[in-house]
């Protein structure tokens, strides 16, 4: 995969990988919040889960 | 020597310069955020040791994941905001500070971008941490971090913009001077947290049906007090970044001149005065090292302009008056704030501003009027408002949703015991579930 928005390093400015590509950066970018939403979400459900759980076992699982 | 040579020598020399310049800020703000990466390490040790033994890692999970959460939210939204909004709720041009911008990742004509970003980021952080301490124990971590990611991303971005920025519309219509950001960071996060602890309640055992106080100790006072001092210690990079290096000067973050050596005067000054108030009314170590921070923030917004002695005093008077707030807090209104954040930030940073007004009225600024009491209470009157509202109104969403406030029966099993899968001290019986022998507030 080519990412190198650069082929010299004479006169570079922006040369992050992709930094050419408004479409790959817009893919990075969406993908990355969506990994931070996902974890929240995650995080709820890991929650009702353990709250679950200590409800039908009576006392917490680590006990 | 030709005049030809000496011309491109002179050339060279500036142009080496200027790189000299711009790296000496680049390498100033990157340990400017190196240091206040302690004061992340401070709140995590001083809220597990503030956490009863049965929720200390619960309380740790929901710090890492606060400072994890809010470094990539301030990078999608924050920048853009603070350079967009210094106007009000009318954006400006901050195009470079999108997400999507050039100037957004590596790029060799732009040494300021990514290091002021970072900087800022560890303000976010800390305005999200400083919430945190005062819900321990029974708030939902998932519900914690949404709190955290809309105060450590769009609300205290939009005081900062409008008071903590040279163009900032609290600076040019009201003279606001808020130097350590008391207004931005501290009040909005305190009172943010006012709101957020209306709505959560108090932790099971606070209070008994007559309304009398239960004592809920930490477990591990000595921790907590390390871990204040860490902040401390983290306040001088966060204190340093207030400070803009321009190559041949300093600047306030209102472009009027300033010394390091004024920052180092009165923050130690400040964090003294501090902690003797503190001592004097609670004779409590855990109420000293939260003084030093009473006194940081007291003299946060004047720490360019002060006497030292003055800013002392300024502090001591903070660190007399802060605990006393705190207990009205907790035994009149019930607020159970288990580490006295709301006091401490949102009342210490109300002082620090009104003091600011009463002590250094009459220094001119660069944009707007000169400073004096009665802007600085209007622009205290707006940070109120800008944090207590939407930490309330989220706060009240959540609750309504579900997400706010963990199960009853975690809260009293612990929620190390129920959502983390390690254990702090495996070898230690903790006291927290199930043998009836226990107070609620164990």
């Amino acid at each position: 995969m080519n990412s190198a928005p650069i082929t010299t390093w004479e006169g570079a400015t922006a040369y992050f990988t992709f930094a050419d590509s408004p479409g790959v950066i817009t893919i990075c970018l969406v993908g990355a919040i969506a990994v931070c939403v996902y974890a929240i979400f995650s995080m709820v459900q890991h929650e009702n889960a353990s709250y679950k759980k200590l409800k039908s076992n009576g006392t917490p699982p680590s006990l | 020597m030709e005049a030809a040579e000496l011309l491109t020598r002179i050339e060279a020399l500036e142009a080496s310069l200027k790189m000299a310049t711009t790296v000496n800020s680049e390498v100033f703000y990157w340990w400017c955020t190196a240091l206040m990466v302690a004061i992340h390490a401070g709140f995590l040790a001083y809220e597990m040791g503030a956490s009863r033994a049965k929720n200390a890692l619960a309380t740790g999970v929901k710090n890492l994941a606060a400072f994890a959460f809010l470094i990539p939210f301030f990078y999608f939204v924050g920048w853009y905001i603070y350079n967009a909004f210094p106007a009000g709720f009318v954006p400006g041009d901050a195009s470079g500070a999108m997400p999507w911008s050039a100037n957004m990742g590596p790029n060799l004509e732009d040494n300021a971008s990514g290091i002021f970003w970072a900087a800022f980021t560890m303000f976010a952080a800390t305005t999200a941490s400083i919430m945190s301490g005062a819900v321990i124990e029974r708030i939902r971590v998932s519900g914690f971090i949404i709190l955290a990611i809309f105060l450590g991303s769009v609300v205290w971005v939009f005081g900062a913009a409008w008071g903590w920025h040279p163009s900032g519309w609290l600076t040019s219509t009201f003279g606001l001077h808020d130097i350590g950001a008391a207004g931005c960071v501290h009040m909005i996060a305190g009172f943010f947290t006012l709101g957020v602890l209306i709505n959560l309640g108090p932790r099971i055992g606070r209070f008994n049906a007559d309304g009398t106080v239960n004592e809920i100790n930490g477990h591990n006072m000595p921790m907590s007090l390390i871990g204040l001092m860490l902040i401390v210690m983290g306040f001088f990079g966060f204190l340093g970044g207030c400070i803009i290096y321009t190559g041949d000067t300093w600047m306030t973050i209102y472009n009027t001149p300033t010394t390091f050596s004024a920052f180092a005067f009165n923050t130690l000054m400040a964090v003294a005065g501090g902690m003797i108030g503190c001592y004097l009314v609670t004779r409590d170590p855990f109420w000293m090292m939260s003084g030093a921070l009473v006194g940081v923030i007291s003299s946060a917004p004047g720490l360019d302009v002060y006497y030292p002695p003055l800013a002392f005093l300024i502090s001591f008077a903070g660190g007399l008056v802060i605990p006393k707030l705190h207990n009205i807090l907790l035994t009149k209104f019930k607020i159970d704030d288990a580490v006295g954040a709301v006091s401490v930030h949102g009342f210490g940073g109300i002082w620090g501003l009104l003091a600011v007004g009463i002590f250094a009225a009459g220094y001119p600024n660069v944009e707007g009027p000169a400073i004096s009491l009665s802007g600085q209470f209007m622009s205290m009157l707006v940070f109120l408002v800008l944090g207590f509202v939407p930490g309330y109104v989220l706060s009240y969403i959540l609750k309504m949703v579900g997400l706010l406030r963990s199960d009853p029966a975690a809260e009293k099993a612990g929620l190390d015991a129920t959502e983390v899968p390690v254990k702090a001290y495996p070898e230690s019986r903790i006291p927290a579930f199930g043998d009836g022998a226990l107070t609620p507030a164990e």
